[in-house]
Formats: C-alpha cells, structure tokens, sequence
C-alpha cells in the first residue's frame, strides 16, 4: 500500500505536488511521516544517492532524484521494493513530460498539485494486486534492485553525519596513539643506553684510578 | 474579477511621493522618542489638540429626541470616521471590512463601565473586494512574541528594528525585507506594500499547511420524499447546477458527488468509463456505510457528462414516488463518510421535518403559542445528534449548508446547528412551490447561482488579535472556537459576518492608539494557501465625551442583536428584549449624568446615538424578537440565524428597513454609474404617516423589496412604469417590474436594479396592493407606528424617558 507520496525541487525543498491516502483504514498517524518526509526532501542535495530505501519503523521511504525533482513515497514494508521504483519512474516520466521545464521558475508551494489527479490513478494501478502487468514490465525494465542502497532514515535526518566523523576520529586516534607508543619505546630505549652509558663510564673512571693509584 | 493584482510586485503600483512624505511623519515623531515608546507627554498634547479639531462639534451636538421628528438622514447612514491623525486614517482599515462599536476606545474599564456601551467588533474579513494587493514573499514578516504580522501602524524605531503595535516587543528587520521591490529602493522597509496597505493577501509558505492542500470538493444531499417532488424544487436545482457546472470555483481536481435520501440512502456511481451512472440504495440507515469504496465523489472534469446525465435525469427519476419519510440524520453520517478524507462543502436540501432514524425530530411548535405575549418556547436545539455531528465535520474540515424549503415546522432551531458549528449558512424558503410561489422560485434560483459560483476558502482558520490590555471573550457567527482564540472554518465565504466582544483588562494608560488585526489563512479553490491580513487602528481617549463622539450606532445595533439572540436562547425572549431596552437606557442616562453640562427637559442624546432608541425599538419588533404578533417559529430561528451571521450592512437593512417614495423619481442628484443614470430618492422614515395613497413606494429589507402602491396612485405611474391602465388592473402577484420602454419605468428599474447590485445574494420583489395578503408583512416594518401589541416610536420615547428620570 502506497500511503503518501511526493514531489519536491532537490536544490531548496520546495514541495511541487504531493497526495495522501487518507481514508478509516490507514488511520489518521500519517502526521509524523508527513514531517520526515519534507525534512528528508530539505536535507537531500546533490550528493544524495540517485535512489534510495530509508526504513523508518514499520514503513518505508523509497525515493528517486532526476533531473533536480525528488519523488518519493512512503510504502508499507511488505510493498515491493521494484513495484515502489517503477511507480516513482513512471511518475517522473509523466510530471518531467508536463512541468518538467518550469521546476526552476516556480516559488509557490505545491505549485503542480493539480498532479494530484494523475498519482491516484497511477497509485490505483499499482496497488490493485490483480495487475499483474506490472510485474511483468518491472522485471524487463528496472535495473538491479540489489545495488539500491538500504539505509536507516535516522541516520539519514540526524545521525547519519555525525557516526561517520566519529569513524574517523577514533581512526585518527588509533594511529595517533601507535605513533605515540612507538616513540616513547624510542625514548624508553634511549634513556636505558644513556642510564648504562653514565654507569660505565663511572666504572672505566673507578678501574683506571685504582689501576693508577695502586700501580 | 478576485485579484486586482497578481503574485509578482511588479504589478504595484508606486506609491506617490506625497504619500510617502506623510507616511514619513509618525515615524518621525517616534524616532525622537525614548526607546521605552511614545512618550505621553510629547504626543498627547498634538493628538489631543487633533481630536478636538477633527471629532466633529456634530457628533456632540444634543438633540432632543421628542422634538425633532426627522432623525433620519436623507442618504443611507454612513459609518463614523474615527479621530486618527490624516495620514493613519487613510491607511486605516475599510469600515465594511472591520468596525467597532465604539471608535475612540475607552482608556480603562471602569471607563467603559461608566459610558455603558457595549465594546465589539464586526468583521466582514472575506468580503468580495474590488482591489487587493497580493504579495509573494519568501518570508513573512511577525512579531517574534505575539505573531502579528507586520501592518502600516508598527513604528520604526531605525531602519533595521521595528516595533510591535500589538504587543510592543522590539524585532528585527529582515534582510529580505529591506529591499522595495514596487520603487526598487534598498533601506525603506516602511515602503513595502505589507506597510502601506491596511488589508492585503500573502501567499503561504508551505509552514502554514498541516497537508497539501485540499482539492474543492462539493457533495450535494437531496431530499426525494413525496413531499419534495411535490414543492419542485429539484427541477430548479438540477438546472441551476447544469448552467453553472463549468463556473464552480476549482481547478482540474474538483470533485463532486451526489446523495439523495428518502426513507433510504441512495449513491450514484460516477465512475468513468460507465455508459450511464448507477444508482445503488443502502436501506440499512441504523449503520450506514458506503457502497463502494471511491466512484462516488468523481473528478469533475473527467466525469462531466456522467454527470450532467445524472442532473438531467435525477427529477424525472423520482417522479412518482409515495416515500413520505426523510431520513436525513442517516444520510448526513454518510454525506461525512464520504467526505471527511479531504474536506470540502456538503449542501443540504431539505423540504420536511427529518422523521426516520437518527437525528428524527418532533414537531415541537404550537401554533396556538405563535402569538404568545409571555416567553417563546423551543428555541434550543431538542437533540445535539446536530451539533456533535457539525462539530465532527469540522474537524474534518466539511463545512454543511442548509437549504430549507418546507411549508411545516421544521426545527430549524435543531438543524440550524449543523451549520452553525460547521461554519456553513442557513438558506429558508418558506412554503416554497414552483407553481403558488413564483417569487420564491425565483429567488431560490438567483441564490443557488451566486452560491455555486461565488468564491471560496478552504480548511481555513481565523485568529484575531489586538493590543495588550484588551482581550476577546465572546465570539458570533457560524464557526467553531478551538482554543481560546482561533476560530475554525471549515469553509469561508465572502457573505459570513462575524462579531466578538472585547473588555479591556489593563488600562491602556500610556496608549495613544491601539489596534486589531484579523488574519483569515486559507486554501483558495485553485490549491493555493493564503492569509488575508486587515488592520484597524483606533484612538484611546479617557473622557466620556470623546466617547461618546466616537460612538457607531448601527456596529452597536448589530453587536446587541447578536447578544441578544444568545440570551433568548440560554435565558429567555423576555430577558433579551428587557436588556435591549435597558441597553438603550442605560447609555443615555449616562450621556445625562456625566456628559451633559446643561440639563434641559425632554429626552436628550448625542447626535451620533440619536438613532439608537429607533434601532432597539426596530429590534424589538423584528421577527426575532417580537411578542404578540403571530409569528412562525421556524421564521423566528430564522431571523436569529441571519441577524448573527450577516455582515452588518445586510443585517441593518433587515432591522431597519429603507423607505423610498418612487412614483415622483427625477434625475435630480442622481448618481452616475457606467452611463447610467440612478435616481437617489430620500430615505423616509417608517411610519405611515409618510406613506400616501397617492404615491407608491419601495421598502427595501434586504432579502424582500415591496413595492405598495397607493389606492388613488397617478395613473401616469401605474401605466409608464406597471403597464397596467388602472389601479384595479395591477395582478395579484407581480413579483418583476415589466421592462417598458418609458422613462420612468427606466429610472425606477435603474434605481431597484443599483440597490440590487449593491448586494450579493437576490431580493425579490413584491408589488403589492391594499387588499393583498402580503400588505401585512409590508405594514409590519412599520416600525413607528403603534400596533395592538407594540409602542410607537414616541411612546418608546416616552418610557425611555420615563427610566432616565427614575
């Protein structure tokens, strides 16, 4: 079941259309997601994995980045991972064919909400599990789900920055600290010879002076 | 057309350069102030000095109300100018938009306490507006604390801090913000259009939406009983949606869908691709459900034909029925089913008092009781099944619209409240039928035009602020309070008054103006999200005479008809009527004491409240509120409705109507409009000592005009302007005034056709005879005449006079 999906521009976040499956089944929660979703579209740049799945909870998020618009969909985690793709491939066909050249110009909100209409109906054919058609044109068309990042969304919206710096200040650390035990054996080492050096010499000192007070 | 300007400010027009010179002028004053604010000492002096000067010697002038007969003005009663300086006047607010009821405000409490006037205001913030300056910015500029949006009365205090006129907090000018785009200027942020205009439209960023923004969905509930076929109106209905199907307010997602109901709930199913729609009938109205889970609201655009099939067929459809039931509890639970994913407006029909499961009501009204002089009964709701329900679509954002056609008592009082609290409106045709009642057919047809094509707001809230020391505490009008201040509107529409009552909790010592901001945020019917922002500023004075000048005496109408029908309601009739006298007594008995110097025999007012005690002795014979004269229940709740719910110039229209002698019109003062000549006969008073059996004249009550004509009327009129030879020759029942070819009958259609644009829903009108039934209705307006149950005007009078002197 698709529960929510939107549009939005890449460079500022700007939402451009969006639809929510509103009804007595789904309940009325989908507040919380309605958030993430607008934060995910704010944070995304773009150095941002052209697709993505982001587990938040029981649901996913699954988003494609093309040509500076950002489509995503909020999906129950028993939805297919290459039905959820091709939906947003197929949405993206048909909003770049009708918006696609006015994105950058827009300032209002949700200035394409009349694309509202055409996600229901594409939601409808998607969720209608007797279609089996889709199937059939996933499988010839859509690339190797494998290589389609997994990632958690709370790394993504908050923590995801911060664990990778942590990565590698403990690595920095590690060889900072190895650097420092070998130089203090280096140092252990030679204040040991220095230590034997003095008492030798104190040694030849005291044989010589009895070699030549006594001879 | 709905926005004068559009979207990018290159469209402003430069404001001149006057202009701004004066502009400049207050700012000024205050950028000499010490930061603490406008220091008392060095602005009162000149404020005070311009008040004495520019509160007119007129408005105090005393006016003995038993002598001087014509209180009336000639023209329609303006609204009072409040005593600003110039240059804030003219940036001040719109009067038809917000108004107060006393326009130079009371310092403290006890003040207003002393003066004995009621302290509101009434607001008309969605009034269709010929000009309305739009602005799209990427920030909207608030007060950090109280989040009043910037307005032409902050003050500056340098070019980068402005000052809060509501709360007073000191914030930032941003950055944005300081360029001018209408001149092109860097560093005059008191330039910009948000600071120029008092009512202005922001387009939303999307931090003021909770979800995308809701498609227009209109639902239409029908009734279909024996009883509904019979009065026709579904004929009328069908056609009138089929005429304006292309002008509902939408864009390509519009959706509608279509209910009707009997002793059954019937749905249509609407989807594309069927070759004609399918009715399918749920009889189970104990657990309602919905048939099929989507095809029963469709888009409008894909699925116009089956539509319009569906409108042409629905009155043939249910030609013969015999259902003598109506079930409409049982459908408006499922109208809400349907609607209460996205929002939208459900329009009700309805012609019979709902007798079949949930929400059945009794018949509660005795007609024997009709012309009680003691108290009227059953004027609350007798079950809440309503009101709980207008309260869940609320918060749904379904706003429900009531048209009620029955001839029978129908409860009004009880179905009312789906509106109500629903922020929808009350439509009442009595004892309408397409073939006895040609008027009301007629106007049944030109409202259902103005409300399929009118503008729209959706999943809209309101708030209202003003300056710290005055809070609001009692709100009128058809929404739902959610928390202390925000008003919930489900849908907006430009014909919804609104009142709120104000006190004043801190004196406002070292105050010289104080100011009101109604911001109205909305989901217009294309999908955008906007905020309508209106301003009013008014003068703090601390004398009672100051007061007193400042006083409207038509807001203060409004305001105590609105408190009035909220006492009849929790209290009783004679408890509202008792404390609308007393209102009137009360204010004059303190002009008596604490205003007058000279104390002179006879009842003496301010020139500003000399219509006071006519407009209470208006109220209290208006079908609201009046005892002893026969009066039908449901018209009575009716009356309450429209005098809570409309804007005050509708509302005066119908306490106190305008007479007019048209039989004599000449082009003499006439008003000039697109090559039109308009003839502006006197406003006479209501008595019928004016009226004369050799003229004719037009009484105007805002949703009703009669047109009386005298028994020994010139002929020249009867044939120029009626087309009939003789008086005995004019029909029963005209209700159009023939187009002729004369000149009189150009100047009187000229006349009726200007005041009838002056509004935006249809009066009818009537030409009525002496012996026709509707003279009654006509000599009951009357309102300074005695009658078998009601003072005159002079006797009113006489009583007030009698309690002051007490």
């Amino acid at each position: 079941m698709i529960l929510l999906t939107m549009v939005a521009r890449v460079a500022d976040g700007l939402p451009l259309a969006a639809s929510i499956q509103e009804d007595e089944q789904s309940g009325r929660d989908l507040q919380q997601y309605q958030s993430q979703a607008k934060q995910l579209c704010r944070k995304l740049n773009a150095q941002s994995p052209d697709r993505c799945t982001l587990e938040a909870g029981d649901m996913n998020f699954h988003y494609l980045i093309a040509q500076g618009v950002c489509y995503l969909s909020l999906c129950e985690a028993s939805f297919p991972k290459k039905m959820a793709f091709a939906y947003l491939e197929d949405l993206h066909n048909e909003f770049y064919d009708q918006y696609g050249r006015r994105v950058p110009t827009v300032t209002r909100p949700y200035s394409f909400i009349e694309f509202d209409t055409y996600i229901q109906k594409m939601k409808k054919s998607y969720v209608d599990s007797r279609a089996r058609r889709n199937l059939g044109s996933i499988n010839t068309e859509l690339q190797d789900v494998q290589r389609i990042m997994v990632a958690n969304i709370e790394e993504v919206l908050q923590r995801g920055e911060a664990l990778s710096a942590l990565d590698t200040k403990a690595s920095n650390l590690t060889s900072l600290s190895k650097k420092y035990r070998s130089d203090a054996k280096y140092l252990n080492t030679r204040s040991t010879y220095a230590k034997v050096a003095a008492v030798a010499v104190f040694f030849i000192t005291l044989i010589i002076y009895v070699r030549f007070w006594w001879l | 057309m709905e926005y004068l300007h559009r979207g990018t400010e290159e469209h402003f027009q430069q404001p001149s350069l006057l202009c701004s010179l004066m502009i400049r002028k207050p700012f000024l004053f205050l950028f000499n102030q010490p930061p603490g604010g406008p220091g008392p000492a060095q602005l009162s002096p000149s404020l005070a000095a311009m008040s004495l000067q520019s509160s007119t010697p007129e408005a105090l002038r005393v006016v003995n109300l038993l002598q001087e007969r014509n209180l009336l003005p000639p023209t329609p009663v303006p609204a009072p100018t409040p005593c600003l300086p110039q240059d804030l006047q003219k940036i001040n607010c719109n009067p038809e938009v917000f108004r107060c009821t006393l326009t130079s405000i009371p310092q403290t409490q006890s003040l207003l306490n002393k003066a004995k006037m009621p302290l509101g205001l009434l607001l008309h913030p969605f009034k269709d507006l010929s000009q309305l300056p739009v602005v799209t910015s990427s920030t909207i500029v608030r007060c950090r604390s109280c989040r009043t949006y910037i307005n032409p009365f902050v003050s500056f205090l340098d070019q980068r801090r402005w000052k809060c006129n509501l709360c007073y907090r000191v914030n930032d000018v941003p950055e944005e913000f300081m360029y001018n785009p209408v001149s092109r200027s860097y560093g005059e942020p008191h330039k910009r259009p948000e600071v120029q205009n008092a009512t202005i439209e922001f387009i939303a960023p999307s931090e003021y939406m909770l979800r995308p923004p809701q498609p227009a969905v209109y639902l239409f509930v029908l009734d279909v009983s024996h009883n509904a076929v019979e009065t026709g109106y579904l004929n009328v209905f069908c056609q009138s949606l089929l005429d304006n199907i292309n002008a509902l307010p939408g864009d390509s997602r519009t959706k509608v869908g279509f209910i009707t109901f009997d002793s059954t709930i019937h749905f249509y199913n609407l989807q594309e691709g069927l070759s004609q729609p399918q009715m399918l009938i749920v009889s189970d109205i104990e657990d309602i459900f919905l048939p099929t889970p989507d095809s029963l609201l469709v888009n409008l655009n894909e699925c116009k034909e089956l539509v319009q099939d569906l409108l042409k067929s629905l009155p043939t459809l249910f030609g013969k029925t015999m259902e003598t039931q109506s079930a409409l509890g049982s459908a408006l639970q499922a109208a809400f089913k349907l609607l209460s994913p996205t929002g939208g407006r459900m329009s009700v029909f309805q012609t019979q008092l709902p007798n079949l499961g949930v929400g059945a009501l009794q018949s509660r009204e005795d007609p024997n009781q009709r012309a009680s002089a003691k108290d009227i009964q059953h004027l609350s709701p007798a079950t809440d099944f309503y009101k709980k329900l207008a309260l869940d679509c609320s918060g749904q954002q379904v706003a429900v619209d009531l048209f009620l056609l029955s001839a029978q008592y129908c409860d009004l009082a009880s179905l009312g409240c789906i509106s109500r609290y629903s922020a929808g409106s009350v439509y009442y045709y009595p004892s309408y039928h397409h073939q006895h009642s040609p008027a009301q057919v007629e106007r049944f047809q030109k409202d259902l035009k103005r409300y399929l094509t009118r503008k729209i707001g959706f999943e809209a809230v309101m708030r209202i602020r003003c300056t710290k020391g005055l809070s609001i505490h009692t709100f009128h009008g058809n929404f739902f309070v959610r928390s202390t201040d925000l008003l919930s509107l489900p849908n907006v529409n430009p014909d919804a008054g609104f009142a709120v009552q104000m006190s004043i909790e801190d004196n406002l010592d070292d105050m010289q103006v104080v100011s009101f901001q109604a911001a109205l945020l909305y989901t217009s019917s294309k999908g955008e999200r906007r905020i309508r922002v209106h301003t009013l500023c008014l003068p703090v004075v601390s004398s009672l005479s100051d007061i007193f000048s400042g006083a409207d005496v038509q807001a203060m109408t409004g305001l105590l008809a609105c408190m009035a029908v909220d006492r009849s309601v929790t209290a009783s009739l004679s408890d509202a009527r008792d404390a609308m006298t007393n209102a009137a007594i009360d204010s004059l008995t303190s002009y008596r004491q604490s205003v007058l110097t000279i104390q002179q025999p006879g009842l003496l007012a301010p020139a500003c409240l000399r219509l006071f005690p006519l407009y209470i002795l208006a109220l209290l014979k208006q079908k609201a509120f009046r005892t002893g004269t026969s009066t039908r229940l449901d018209d009575r709740v009716f009356a309450m409705c429209q005098l809570k719910y409309q804007p005050l110039f509708y509302a005066m229209l119908m306490i106190h109507p305008a007479l007019y002698r048209v039989d004599d019109l000449t082009d003499e003062g006439a008003l000039n409009i697109n090559e039109r000549t308009i003839p502006q006969p006197r406003v006479l008073q209501l008595s019928v000592e004016k009226l004369s059996r050799e003229g004719a004249f037009l009484m105007d009550t805002g949703t009703v005009m009669y047109l009386w004509i005298g028994r020994n009327c010139h002929p020249n009129f009867l044939t120029q302007v009626l087309g009939v030879p003789n008086y005995a020759a004019v029909p029963e029942n005209l209700y159009l005034l023939p187009e002729l070819d004369t000149a009189e009958s150009q100047r009187t259609r000229a006349f009726v056709g200007w005041l009838r644009d002056q509004r935006p829903f249809y009066p009818s009108l009537h030409v009525i005879r002496d012996e026709s039934q509707l003279k009654a209705n006509f000599m009951q307006n009357m309102i300074e005449d005695r009658t078998a149950s009601a003072l005159s005007y002079y006797e009113f009078l006489l009583h007030l006079q009698q309690q002051i002197s007490k």
